[in-house]
């Protein structure tokens, strides 16, 4: 029997990337723990209706249109040229097998999507919401993706992402930003004398979940992007995308472990306790910090890059909700923007093939045509919908919940008011008419 | 005629104001030996409600992501007994002693005078009832 090193190297390729993205959905179990448990008791089924829709939702508007986006922004800012029919053939490709690749693209995208609800919880309107998922799945994500990875003019100029630490989530933080500035705070997030009250969510223990599920995912994220394990050179199998596996999977591994220690002691600093959520988002921001870099960094590189972005993300926080009084309620800017940028900007002074100036002026180039397109189409989606009053939900709905008035669900109906009577009907202490 | 129905009246009176309730506020810690004490002293029938509230206990600190607020209406548990024929004084004594910790926050024990009460199951009326 002979055996066709091209066929076997498709087949390992293919299976590895398949399970990869397996793992990589399996993250959207983790935001939706995560920011079920940093959202009130009262927005818990919102929150979750979100996470679900932004996948479900999300991938269809990939599917039409993003990925063809992606391939179109890259031809034509990359010099190159792309025929519209072309572009759009992932539709009805020749080879059903080309949905592997785009599966691959699509729980990238989706990963970026995910993250902005976590910060417009608890007030944004759902079909605001839901029109934002399409529109970032379908242009404003695939564009980004097309200026850097699929060929454009980024690419042409340089940068240095391995995994999207500034594509996927340098990227999602700073539209989570920008959409919770649009929308404005919560209501009693902010006293009329300027202070800032304190809404903690509802379950550390989903939090603290969500957060481990999510670093299980990344091991898909981050050593996935190894996504060819094998090449054939010559006739010969070689090891291809696999030759920085382990780099990557080091590089994951310490990247969190710095983070998270890195924001147990700037907790500690602040205010004299390690804070348990804190350590949960350090983890996470010492993931986002090593993603875009996990290939081509040194040791100690890992972990001085993780230890940064842990130690910035309390002092990030703060500055955001106290002195900018953006209410973003699951820090996704600290985690995800901040901690992703610091990731790509450490790139040139951490890699293994030494400092270099040219590569630090193209990843603030970098850094920074992705922070003005994200933010330019984030505000505008976002303005849209304010200017239209959908933005957010009617401040009565807001005080009651959005569980209850958005969904007509209550998430926890033994617990806690309103309580709900057997017969169906709601039980009024007060002894009032029951609301239809 | 009319001095036996006043005297009725009178002796009714005295019967429907032996009734009383004891309102007591405990920590929730507390609420075992409390129920095992209400026992042991003949008056084992209680409600108990999850409240919360403020008394001579100090506000504690709470923090979520770092940011600290005050917690000044600490979770207790409120106990409601009503009772008839036992000496009000021993019932009293009894959750004192089983609720005390010596610490501010154990909690306040409020004696009401109740006006009549009725068994829902038998129709029966004042301290029987009880």
């Amino acid at each position: 029997m002979s055996v066709d090193p091209a066929v076997l190297v498709e087949g390992i390729n293919l299976m590895w990337v398949a399970l990869v993205c397996f793992l990589i959905f399996f993250m959207h179990a983790g935001f939706a723990m995560l920011e079920a448990g940093q959202v009130r008791s009262k927005n818990v089924a919102n929150q979750l209706t979100k996470n679900l829709l932004t996948w479900s939702v999300g991938v269809i508007a990939y599917f039409f249109v993003g990925f063809a986006i992606e391939g179109l922004v890259g031809a034509y800012t990359g010099g190159g040229s792309l025929g519209i029919g072309e572009a759009f053939g992932i539709i009805s490709p020749a080879d059903g097998n080309d949905w592997i690749g785009w599966l691959f693209g699509a729980v990238f995208a989706m990963t970026a999507a995910t993250i902005v609800s976590g910060a417009v919880a608890g007030r944004a309107k759902l079909r605001a919401y839901v029109t934002y998922t399409i529109l970032l799945a379908g242009v404003i994500y695939p564009v980004v993706v097309g200026l850097t990875w699929a060929g454009g003019f980024l690419a042409s100029f340089g940068y240095y992402d391995f995994a999207g630490g500034m594509i996927v989530h340098g990227m999602g933080g700073i539209a989570g930003l920008t959409a919770a500035y649009v929308i404005g705070p919560r209501m009693g997030r902010y006293a009329e004398d300027g202070s800032t009250n304190v809404i903690p969510g509802h379950s550390m223990t989903f939090a603290v979940l969500g957060t481990l599920i999510l670093a299980f995912g990344w091991y898909g994220f981050n050593v996935g992007t190894t996504a060819t394990v094998f090449a054939v050179e010559g006739g010969e199998l070689v090891l291809d995308g696999y030759a920085v596996v382990g780099r990557v999977a080091f590089a994951t591994t310490v990247g969190m472990a710095a983070g998270a220690i890195g924001a147990a002691a700037a907790s500690l600093y602040l205010s004299g306790k390690v804070d348990t959520l804190y350590v949960a988002n350090g983890i996470l921001a010492g993931l986002v910090g090593v993603t875009g870099i996990a290939d081509g960094i040194t040791w100690w590189g890992t972990i001085a890059v993780g230890l940064i972005c842990g130690l910035q993300l309390p002092l990030v926080f703060e500055f955001v909700s106290d002195t900018l009084k953006i209410d973003d309620v699951c820090a996704v800017f600290p985690v995800h923007g901040s901690a992703g940028v610091i990731g790509v900007l450490a790139f040139p002074f951490v890699a293994v093939s030494g400092f270099s100036v040219a590569v630090l002026i193209e990843q603030i180039v970098f850094v920074a045509v992705v922070t003005v397109w994200t933010v330019a189409a984030t505000a505008a989606v976002f303005g849209a919908f304010k200017m239209m009053g959908q933005a957010r939900v009617s401040p009565e709905h807001e005080r009651e919940g959005l569980d209850l008035s958005e969904h007509g669900v209550d998430t926890y109906p033994e617990f806690g008011k309103p309580e709900t009577a057997a017969d169906g009907g709601s039980v009024r202490t007060d002894g009032g008419e029951v609301n239809e | 005629m009319v001095a036996l129905s006043a005297l009725t009246e009178v002796r009714s009176m005295s019967e429907e104001s032996e009734i009383k309730m004891i309102t007591t506020i405990i920590r929730p810690e507390k609420l075992g030996d409390v129920k095992k004490a209400l026992a042991e002293a003949g008056a084992p029938s209680l409600t108990v409600t999850n409240v919360s509230g403020r008394g001579s206990q100090p506000a504690k600190k709470g923090s979520w992501r770092g940011e600290e607020y005050t917690v000044d209406l600490h979770q207790k548990v409120k106990i409601e007994c009503v009772i008839a024929d036992v000496p009000v004084d021993d019932v009293v004594d009894a959750i004192r002693e089983a609720a005390n910790t010596g610490e501010p926050g154990d909690g306040k024990i409020f004696v009401l005078p109740v006006d009549d009460a009725i068994q829902v199951r038998t129709g029966k009326t004042g301290t029987e009832a009880v």
